[in-house]
């Protein structure tokens, strides 16, 4: 069975009067373990597809399947339940919560989950803090860290709730080209060792190197 | 819960700017809520205390066919008399729950003195008291010279006369160029009930400063039960003064016994010059001290209930507007407290809708990584209930401590505004918990109140924003 199954996927939107036809009839399906690129210039819908596999919008038409669940089935509830126990994210803007440190960063998803004890949680943490390397930063806001750094709390925010499937929308977007190799080269390790699945979207040909597997994009349809 | 209290105040440290302006106004407005009532509620304890003390007692008995409440403070038609005195005296006697109990009556009158052979009439409204009975039961005046009808002189009886307050004295200066001295004779001119005027020869006993209340009871005078009841023709002849054989056929009860016992030989022994004259009646009005305020509906009611032909009219009721000032003073901080509260709360709205709009990416970010609609819910609420609890809770401390600094020696207040709160002199604050209970409450519905729109908006932010 497919982690995500992409069936015949339509979204479309209105921007002000007109509609906007993100997603023309989209069908992919992407295996557990799998490293993906979804590639593609501005306003060809990887987003779009994101959004949709993370579960945080609803297709217009077609199916979205996620570990064998139709998500647009699916109440506000249950995905959100959905999404904490299965989704990883990591953005573009890093959006880390600002107020916190890096360690509680890290933390949240496990205190959202409420499903492990202080100390799986402590364990849990500093073994992730440990693998993307950031032990001499715990105490450190965001505001104190570098983008390559952010970058990697965010990583290891989504990896700490050991989620099926990582969603990176754009994660070197902000970071320059040596750290984005750098920040790469990490979800690649992981991806190697957890099995962890990675869906990521790009417009860098430098960063899809990186891929195991590439979907091109263009105007809402795959292309390749 | 504790990620959602380290969000909150973690929050609020960080914008410390704006949630001060909010912090400040939750504590002027605790304060004043406090303060104010515990000020408002020791006025209204004072003044209640200063009222039963010195002017109403617990409650003031009247004749039921009056129109008018009885008032100690306020002058119009003079009340019925109570026809049936002695009875209601008895009753009061027998009564466990009274402490004390004082009749006496208001009226007009007019004082006749002569200058330079030249009679001048001036004003007297007064209270006719019998002097040892009132001085017992208030003691609302100071003597400025004189006596109080010769009480403080070691009299065995009061001495007869009137009594005016120095105010008075001064307004008579002012306006008729008459001041009147301590021992001087005048008369004074009363309209009876049968409509005839009566003059009575008296003289002025003492001159008083009144003690409470001063603004109006500076028009009040007094004069003795005897002189009054000589003046508006309320006199009998005591019967110690009368031969026995008049007694006896004075105290049959039938006609035939009256006229065959009562003969010319019996009323020849009559010695006009040995009568005394006592006060019959004119009364209008009893003052009640109970010794247990608690009692004082029960009491009343069996007055109401009773045949005594007599109503009742409580403390507040009888003092009239003076037992209202505090209520609406209290009234005023509701007002100033609501007023502070209605704008804290549209502040704090506003104040959390800025938040929710620069932390939307926040929001949708804590959303998407599987925050509920319950989580973003509580955060807000934490949020506003710990920046409004924290200043509320500021607030309540320091409106303790400036109630413990006066709360002994009382606020000092000007002279005017005492004498009408309270009476005069300096407020003590009486301590009590309804205000601090009210502001927690106020300050739990305002939180509630004013975060229930944010959260309506913090709550529709789709975790898609987070991308965004």
């Amino acid at each position: 069975m497919s982690a995500i199954q992409l069936n015949a996927v339509k979204k479309s939107y209105l921007l002000g009067e007109t509609k906007v036809e993100a997603l023309r009839g989209i069908t992919l399906s992407i295996e557990k373990g799998d490293f993906l690129a979804i590639a593609g210039p501005s306003g060809s819908g990887k987003s779009t597809i994101l959004n949709l596999i993370g579960c945080i919008d609803i297709p217009t038409a077609g199916t979205v399947i996620i570990d064998g669940k139709e998500v647009e089935t699916l109440g506000d509830k249950e995905l959100t339940r959905y999404r904490r126990e299965k989704l990883g994210f990591i953005f573009q803007s890093f959006n880390l919560i600002p107020v916190l440190n890096v360690y509680e960063n890290i933390e949240f998803p496990l205190l959202l989950k409420r499903k492990l004890n202080r100390e799986d949680r402590r364990d849990r943490v500093m073994h992730i803090i440990e693998r993307v390397g950031l032990q001499d930063r715990l105490k450190n806001k965001p505001s104190e860290l570098s983008g390559g750094q952010r970058q990697r709390v965010a990583i290891a925010r989504a990896l700490v709730t050991r989620p099926l499937i990582i969603l990176a929308d754009e994660p070197t977007a902000n970071l320059d080209t040596d750290t984005g190799h750098k920040i790469l080269t990490l979800m690649q390790e992981i991806n190697d060792t957890e099995k962890t699945t990675f869906v990521f979207s790009t417009h860098d040909e430098h960063i899809m190197e990186h891929a195991r597997r590439i979907i091109n994009l263009r105007d809402g349809m795959i292309v390749n | 819960m504790l990620i959602i209290i380290k969000l909150a105040v973690r929050t609020i440290l960080r914008r410390k700017s704006r949630m001060l302006a909010i912090g400040i106004l939750v504590f002027l407005g605790t304060m004043l809520l406090v303060f104010g009532q515990t000020f408002a509620l020791s006025a209204a304890k004072a003044s209640k205390q200063s009222i039963i003390d010195n002017f109403t007692g617990d409650f003031i008995i009247y004749s039921a066919s009056s129109q008018e409440k009885p008032s100690p403070f306020s002058f119009t038609t003079p009340l019925p008399v109570i026809q049936n005195i002695d009875q209601v005296r008895q009753t009061l006697q027998d009564m466990p729950e009274v402490d004390v109990f004082v009749a006496y009556a208001q009226n007009y009158a007019i004082i006749s003195v002569k200058r330079a052979e030249k009679a001048i009439e001036i004003p007297f409204i007064f209270y006719a008291v019998e002097p040892d009975n009132y001085n017992r039961a208030f003691k609302n005046s100071n003597i400025s010279s004189g006596s109080f009808f010769g009480l403080d002189e070691t009299r065995a009886t009061p001495q007869q006369g009137i009594l005016i307050s120095l105010a008075q004295n001064e307004r008579y200066k002012n306006f008729y160029d008459v001041e009147i001295t301590v021992g001087e004779e005048l008369t004074l001119l009363g309209l009876t009930p049968g409509g005839s005027i009566n003059a009575v020869k008296t003289r002025l006993v003492g001159i008083f400063e009144p003690i409470y209340y001063k603004n109006v009871f500076d028009y009040i005078n007094f004069t003795d039960m005897t002189t009054y009841s000589e003046l508006y023709n309320f006199t009998g002849v005591t019967t110690d003064s009368l031969p026995d054989e008049l007694n006896t056929i004075f105290s049959s009860t039938s006609e035939d016994d009256i006229f065959s016992l009562g003969t010319e030989e019996d009323f020849a022994v009559l010695d006009f010059s040995q009568l005394e004259s006592q006060a019959l009646s004119g009364y209008t009005m009893i003052a009640v001290k109970l010794k247990d305020h608690s009692m004082l509906e029960q009491v009343r009611t069996r007055f109401d209930q009773s045949t005594l032909n007599i109503k009742t009219a409580p403390w507040d009721e009888a003092s009239g507007f003076f037992a209202q000032i505090a209520d609406t003073l209290q009234a005023i901080i509701y007002a100033a407290v609501g007023l502070i509260f209605l704008i804290v709360t549209f502040i704090i709205m506003n104040t959390l809708i800025i938040n929710i709009v620069e932390r939307t990416a926040e929001i949708g970010t804590m959303r998407a990584l599987g925050g509920e609609k319950g989580f973003i819910r509580n955060l807000f609420l934490t949020e506003t209930l710990i920046l409004n609890g924290a200043f509320a809770i500021g607030g309540i401390i320091i409106s303790l401590l400036l109630i413990i600094i006066f709360g002994q020696s009382g606020i000092p207040l000007p002279d005017i505004v005492s004498q009408y709160l309270v009476g005069g002199g300096n407020l003590p604050l009486t301590l009590s918990l309804s205000p601090f209970t009210q502001a927690l409450l106020v300050i739990l519905l305002v939180s509630v109140l004013a975060t229930l729109y944010p959260i309506r908006v913090a709550t529709k932010i789709l975790p898609l924003k987070a991308m965004n």
